[in-house]
Protein backbone atom coordinates (compact mmCIF):
# COMPACT_ATOMS: atom_id res chain seq x y z
CA UNK A 1 0.00 0.00 0.00
CA UNK A 2 2.80 1.97 -0.11
CA UNK A 3 2.33 3.90 -3.36
CA UNK A 4 -0.82 4.23 -2.60
CA UNK A 5 -0.57 5.96 0.65
CA UNK A 6 1.38 7.70 -0.81
CA UNK A 7 -0.74 9.41 -3.85
CA UNK A 8 -3.34 9.88 -1.43
CA UNK A 9 -1.13 11.98 1.50
CA UNK A 10 0.54 14.27 -1.79
CA UNK A 11 -2.72 15.10 -3.30
CA UNK A 12 -4.10 16.01 0.21
CA UNK A 13 -1.53 17.71 1.33
CA UNK A 14 -1.03 19.57 -1.92
CA UNK A 15 -5.00 20.75 -1.82
CA UNK A 16 -5.00 21.31 2.02
CA UNK A 17 -1.57 23.43 1.50
CA UNK A 18 -2.65 25.41 -1.40
CA UNK A 19 -6.95 25.94 -0.20
CA UNK A 20 -4.40 27.61 3.29
CA UNK A 21 -2.54 29.72 1.06
CA UNK A 22 -5.14 31.19 -1.09
CA UNK A 23 -7.85 31.48 2.44
CA UNK A 24 -4.69 33.58 4.00
CA UNK A 25 -4.39 35.71 0.79
CA UNK A 26 -7.63 36.32 0.81
CA UNK A 27 -7.81 37.12 4.99
CA UNK A 28 -5.07 39.70 4.10
CA UNK A 29 -6.36 41.85 1.01
CA UNK A 30 -9.70 41.36 2.61
CA UNK A 31 -7.93 43.38 5.81
CA UNK A 32 -6.16 45.67 3.29
CA UNK A 33 -9.78 46.69 2.25
CA UNK A 34 -11.16 46.95 5.25
CA UNK A 35 -8.24 49.44 6.57
CA UNK A 36 -8.99 51.86 3.32
CA UNK A 37 -13.09 51.76 3.84
CA UNK A 38 -12.41 52.86 7.41
CA UNK A 39 -9.77 55.62 5.89
CA UNK A 40 -11.99 56.73 3.66
CA UNK A 41 -14.59 57.34 6.05
CA UNK A 42 -12.59 58.98 8.47
CA UNK B 1 -6.19 61.78 -7.70
CA UNK B 2 -8.57 58.96 -8.51
CA UNK B 3 -8.78 56.22 -6.95
CA UNK B 4 -11.09 52.93 -7.80
CA UNK B 5 -13.34 52.25 -4.87
CA UNK B 6 -12.85 49.12 -2.26
CA UNK B 7 -14.84 46.40 -3.79
CA UNK B 8 -17.90 45.46 -1.57
CA UNK B 9 -17.01 42.76 1.13
CA UNK B 10 -18.87 39.32 0.51
CA UNK B 11 -22.43 39.45 1.30
CA UNK B 12 -23.03 37.47 4.15
CA UNK B 13 -25.43 34.90 2.28
CA UNK B 14 -22.33 35.09 -0.33
CA UNK B 15 -20.06 34.31 2.81
CA UNK B 16 -21.80 31.55 4.08
CA UNK B 17 -22.38 30.00 0.90
CA UNK B 18 -19.15 29.51 0.50
CA UNK B 19 -18.43 28.30 3.86
CA UNK B 20 -21.42 25.43 3.63
CA UNK B 21 -19.57 24.76 0.25
CA UNK B 22 -16.06 24.40 1.54
CA UNK B 23 -17.51 22.09 4.74
CA UNK B 24 -19.63 19.82 2.03
CA UNK B 25 -15.91 19.55 0.18
CA UNK B 26 -13.61 18.84 3.18
CA UNK B 27 -16.45 16.23 4.36
CA UNK B 28 -16.58 14.80 1.05
CA UNK B 29 -13.05 14.28 0.65
CA UNK B 30 -12.71 13.11 4.27
CA UNK B 31 -15.08 10.66 3.35
CA UNK B 32 -13.85 9.55 0.12
CA UNK B 33 -10.85 8.66 1.22
CA UNK B 34 -12.08 7.02 4.37
CA UNK B 35 -14.01 4.60 2.42
CA UNK B 36 -11.18 4.18 -0.38
CA UNK B 37 -8.41 3.20 1.79
CA UNK B 38 -10.61 1.51 4.58
CA UNK B 39 -13.98 0.16 3.58
CA UNK B 40 -13.99 -0.47 -0.42
CA UNK B 41 -12.94 -4.13 -1.29
CA UNK B 42 -9.23 -4.84 -2.95
CA UNK B 43 -9.66 -5.44 -6.84
CA UNK B 44 -9.60 -8.99 -8.70
CA UNK B 45 -7.17 -8.01 -10.61
CA UNK B 46 -5.02 -4.86 -9.03
CA UNK B 47 -5.64 -5.95 -5.97
CA UNK B 48 -5.07 -2.72 -3.11
CA UNK B 49 -3.47 -0.77 -6.20
CA UNK B 50 -7.50 0.17 -7.31
CA UNK B 51 -7.68 2.54 -4.36
CA UNK B 52 -6.08 5.40 -6.12
CA UNK B 53 -9.17 5.11 -8.62
CA UNK B 54 -10.88 7.06 -6.30
CA UNK B 55 -8.62 10.03 -6.15
CA UNK B 56 -7.08 10.40 -9.69
CA UNK B 57 -9.88 10.52 -11.87
CA UNK B 58 -11.96 12.88 -9.96
CA UNK B 59 -8.87 15.03 -9.89
CA UNK B 60 -8.82 14.65 -13.73
CA UNK B 61 -11.89 15.19 -14.23
CA UNK B 62 -11.86 18.95 -12.30
CA UNK B 63 -8.37 19.63 -14.28
CA UNK B 64 -9.64 18.64 -17.71
CA UNK B 65 -12.91 19.10 -18.01
CA UNK B 66 -14.71 21.80 -15.63
CA UNK B 67 -11.72 23.98 -14.56
CA UNK B 68 -10.59 24.54 -18.32
CA UNK B 69 -13.99 23.97 -19.80
CA UNK B 70 -15.01 27.16 -17.80
CA UNK B 71 -11.77 29.26 -18.18
CA UNK B 72 -12.20 28.78 -22.30
CA UNK B 73 -16.03 29.21 -22.31
CA UNK B 74 -15.38 32.44 -19.83
CA UNK B 75 -12.62 33.18 -22.20
CA UNK B 76 -14.65 33.14 -25.39
CA UNK B 77 -17.60 35.35 -23.26
CA UNK B 78 -14.63 37.57 -22.44
CA UNK B 79 -13.81 37.53 -26.23
CA UNK B 80 -17.15 37.84 -27.70
CA UNK B 81 -18.38 41.96 -27.62
CA UNK B 82 -21.25 41.07 -26.39
CA UNK B 83 -20.66 39.83 -23.42
CA UNK B 84 -17.60 41.39 -22.29
CA UNK B 85 -17.13 41.66 -18.80
CA UNK B 86 -14.30 41.93 -16.22
CA UNK B 87 -15.93 39.68 -14.11
CA UNK B 88 -15.38 36.77 -17.24
CA UNK B 89 -11.49 37.51 -17.38
CA UNK B 90 -11.40 37.36 -13.47
CA UNK B 91 -13.38 34.00 -13.76
CA UNK B 92 -11.14 32.58 -16.43
CA UNK B 93 -7.64 33.65 -14.25
CA UNK B 94 -9.24 32.08 -11.06
CA UNK B 95 -10.31 28.70 -12.75
CA UNK B 96 -7.03 28.07 -14.59
CA UNK B 97 -5.39 28.61 -11.52
CA UNK B 98 -6.98 26.12 -9.62
CA UNK B 99 -7.39 24.02 -12.73
CA UNK B 100 -2.81 23.96 -12.61
CA UNK B 101 -3.15 22.51 -9.57
CA UNK B 102 -5.65 20.35 -10.32
CA UNK B 103 -3.70 19.04 -13.75
CA UNK B 104 0.19 18.92 -11.44
CA UNK B 105 -1.91 15.94 -9.52
CA UNK B 106 -3.68 14.68 -12.74
CA UNK B 107 0.14 13.62 -13.49
CA UNK B 108 1.80 13.17 -9.65
CA UNK B 109 -0.85 10.82 -8.56
CA UNK B 110 -1.00 9.18 -12.25
CA UNK B 111 2.64 8.71 -12.11
CA UNK B 112 2.34 7.18 -8.31
CA UNK B 113 -0.26 4.49 -10.08
CA UNK B 114 1.86 4.11 -12.93
CA UNK B 115 4.84 2.61 -10.53
CA UNK B 116 2.29 0.52 -8.73
CA UNK B 117 0.39 -0.82 -11.42
CA UNK B 118 3.06 -0.36 -14.41
CA UNK B 119 6.48 -0.69 -12.63
CA UNK B 120 7.84 2.93 -14.01
CA UNK B 121 7.18 6.40 -13.09
CA UNK B 122 6.81 7.97 -16.93
CA UNK B 123 6.15 6.22 -20.04
CA UNK B 124 6.04 8.73 -23.52
CA UNK B 125 2.48 7.22 -23.69
CA UNK B 126 -0.08 9.41 -26.13
CA UNK B 127 -2.40 10.34 -22.41
CA UNK B 128 0.11 10.77 -20.28
CA UNK B 129 2.66 13.46 -22.50
CA UNK B 130 -0.73 14.94 -23.88
CA UNK B 131 -1.67 15.70 -19.98
CA UNK B 132 2.04 16.88 -19.55
CA UNK B 133 1.49 19.63 -22.72
CA UNK B 134 -1.76 20.69 -21.22
CA UNK B 135 0.19 21.75 -17.66
CA UNK B 136 2.59 24.03 -19.73
CA UNK B 137 0.30 25.55 -21.55
CA UNK B 138 -1.62 26.32 -18.16
CA UNK B 139 1.44 27.73 -17.19
CA UNK B 140 1.58 29.44 -19.96
CA UNK B 141 -0.94 31.03 -19.43
CA UNK B 142 -0.05 32.07 -15.70
CA UNK B 143 3.06 33.69 -17.44
CA UNK B 144 1.39 35.52 -19.76
CA UNK B 145 -1.27 37.11 -16.75
CA UNK B 146 1.97 38.31 -15.21
CA UNK B 147 3.21 40.25 -17.80
CA UNK B 148 2.37 43.90 -17.24
CA UNK B 149 -0.53 45.80 -18.94
CA UNK B 150 -3.50 47.91 -18.53
CA UNK B 151 -6.56 45.18 -17.79
CA UNK B 152 -7.56 44.86 -21.20
CA UNK B 153 -4.56 44.15 -22.93
CA UNK B 154 -3.94 41.60 -20.55
CA UNK B 155 -7.69 39.94 -20.48
CA UNK B 156 -7.40 39.47 -24.68
CA UNK B 157 -3.83 38.03 -25.05
CA UNK B 158 -5.13 35.75 -21.72
CA UNK B 159 -8.04 34.73 -23.35
CA UNK B 160 -6.70 34.14 -27.00
CA UNK B 161 -3.90 31.93 -24.82
CA UNK B 162 -6.59 29.92 -23.34
CA UNK B 163 -8.64 29.41 -26.32
CA UNK B 164 -5.66 28.14 -27.74
CA UNK B 165 -4.73 26.07 -24.97
CA UNK B 166 -7.60 24.51 -25.03
CA UNK B 167 -7.46 22.40 -28.51
CA UNK B 168 -5.00 19.94 -25.72
CA UNK B 169 -8.34 19.66 -24.31
CA UNK B 170 -9.57 17.07 -26.96
CA UNK B 171 -6.66 15.25 -28.24
CA UNK B 172 -6.19 14.23 -24.46
CA UNK B 173 -9.49 13.09 -24.20
CA UNK B 174 -9.75 11.08 -27.16
CA UNK B 175 -5.82 9.92 -27.03
CA UNK B 176 -6.54 6.75 -25.97
CA UNK B 177 -8.54 6.01 -28.75
CA UNK B 178 -6.32 8.01 -31.23
CA UNK B 179 -3.67 5.95 -30.45
CA UNK B 180 -2.12 2.63 -28.62
CA UNK B 181 -1.84 3.51 -25.31
CA UNK B 182 -0.20 2.24 -21.66
CA UNK B 183 -2.91 4.46 -20.22
CA UNK B 184 -6.55 2.24 -20.16
CA UNK B 185 -9.11 3.58 -22.29
CA UNK B 186 -12.90 4.68 -21.47
CA UNK B 187 -14.26 1.72 -18.94
CA UNK B 188 -17.29 2.85 -17.38
CA UNK B 189 -18.73 4.37 -20.85
CA UNK B 190 -17.06 1.43 -23.26
CA UNK B 191 -20.33 -0.59 -24.54
CA UNK B 192 -18.13 -2.83 -25.24
CA UNK B 193 -16.75 -3.67 -21.70
CA UNK B 194 -20.04 -3.42 -20.04
CA UNK B 195 -18.07 -3.77 -16.99
CA UNK B 196 -19.61 -4.55 -13.48
CA UNK B 197 -18.28 -3.05 -10.21
CA UNK B 198 -19.01 -3.41 -6.66
CA UNK B 199 -21.41 -1.43 -5.18
CA UNK B 200 -18.88 -0.01 -2.57
CA UNK B 201 -16.50 1.01 -5.17
CA UNK B 202 -19.00 2.51 -7.72
CA UNK B 203 -20.29 4.99 -4.71
CA UNK B 204 -17.32 5.73 -3.75
CA UNK B 205 -15.95 6.75 -6.50
CA UNK B 206 -19.22 8.89 -7.38
CA UNK B 207 -18.33 10.10 -3.99
CA UNK B 208 -14.91 11.25 -5.13
CA UNK B 209 -16.28 13.10 -8.33
CA UNK B 210 -18.74 15.18 -6.14
CA UNK B 211 -16.46 15.87 -3.33
CA UNK B 212 -13.24 17.04 -5.23
CA UNK B 213 -16.01 19.12 -7.99
CA UNK B 214 -16.64 20.76 -4.74
CA UNK B 215 -13.83 21.32 -3.63
CA UNK B 216 -12.95 23.09 -6.90
CA UNK B 217 -16.03 25.15 -6.32
CA UNK B 218 -14.90 26.02 -3.05
CA UNK B 219 -11.14 26.95 -4.38
CA UNK B 220 -12.58 28.95 -7.53
CA UNK B 221 -14.89 31.18 -4.86
CA UNK B 222 -12.21 32.08 -2.88
CA UNK B 223 -9.77 32.46 -5.62
CA UNK B 224 -12.09 34.67 -7.54
CA UNK B 225 -12.34 37.05 -4.67
CA UNK B 226 -8.68 36.91 -4.74
CA UNK B 227 -8.58 38.52 -7.86
CA UNK B 228 -10.89 40.92 -7.52
CA UNK B 229 -9.22 42.10 -4.07
CA UNK B 230 -6.08 41.74 -6.11
CA UNK B 231 -6.73 43.65 -9.05
CA UNK B 232 -8.41 46.87 -7.19
CA UNK B 233 -5.20 46.87 -5.09
CA UNK B 234 -3.07 47.10 -8.27
CA UNK B 235 -4.83 50.18 -9.34
CA UNK B 236 -4.65 51.48 -6.33
CA UNK B 237 -0.80 51.25 -5.93
CA UNK B 238 -0.67 52.46 -9.58
CA UNK B 239 -2.55 55.08 -8.87
CA UNK B 240 -0.75 56.33 -5.60
CA UNK B 241 2.66 55.56 -7.21
CA UNK B 242 1.17 57.82 -10.09
CA UNK B 243 0.46 60.62 -7.58
CA UNK B 244 3.60 60.54 -5.80
CA UNK B 245 5.76 60.84 -9.14
CA UNK B 246 3.75 63.80 -10.02
CA UNK B 247 4.22 65.06 -6.89
CA UNK B 248 7.98 64.95 -7.31
CA UNK B 249 8.50 66.03 -10.59
CA UNK B 250 6.21 69.46 -9.49
CA UNK B 251 9.45 71.06 -8.26
CA UNK B 252 11.04 70.29 -11.64
CA UNK B 253 8.98 72.28 -13.63
CA UNK B 254 10.99 75.19 -13.53
CA UNK B 255 13.17 76.17 -16.71
CA UNK B 256 16.28 74.00 -17.12
CA UNK B 257 18.84 75.29 -18.95
CA UNK B 258 19.17 73.71 -22.28
CA UNK B 259 22.76 74.17 -24.18
CA UNK B 260 22.89 75.38 -27.23
CA UNK B 261 22.84 72.93 -30.20
CA UNK B 262 26.15 72.28 -31.29
CA UNK B 263 28.11 72.68 -28.33
CA UNK B 264 28.85 70.20 -25.00
CA UNK B 265 28.51 70.97 -21.56
CA UNK B 266 31.72 70.36 -20.05
CA UNK B 267 31.94 66.89 -18.14
CA UNK B 268 32.22 66.80 -14.22
CA UNK B 269 36.01 66.95 -13.31
CA UNK B 270 36.95 63.39 -13.90
CA UNK B 271 34.08 62.13 -16.15
CA UNK B 272 34.80 61.27 -19.53
CA UNK B 273 37.99 62.99 -19.74
CA UNK B 274 39.68 60.79 -22.19
CA UNK B 275 36.28 60.16 -24.34
CA UNK B 276 35.30 62.49 -27.28
CA UNK B 277 32.03 63.29 -27.67
CA UNK B 278 30.38 65.66 -29.62
CA UNK B 279 30.56 67.45 -33.41
CA UNK B 280 33.60 69.45 -32.68
CA UNK B 281 35.40 66.02 -31.84
CA UNK B 282 34.10 64.90 -34.78
CA UNK B 283 35.26 67.62 -37.11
Amino acid sequence: MGYIDAGYAVALSVLVGYGAVLWQRRRRLEALRDEAVARERR
Amino acid sequence: MSIAPPPPPWSGRRRRTVDVIGAAAVLGVAVTVWLGLWVTPPDQHLHDEVRLVYVHPPIAWVALYLAFGLAALSSVLWLWPRTRSGAWDRLAVASMEVGTVFTALTLVTGSIWGRATWGVWWAWDARLTSTALLLVLQLGYLAVRRVPADHEARARRSAVVALVAAVDVPIVHFSVDWWTTLHQGGTITNPNLSPTIHGAMAWTLLLGFVAFTLLFVWLLLVRYRVVVLAEWREDTELALALHERWAEGAPRAEPVAVPREGTVPAPPAGVGATESVGPAARG
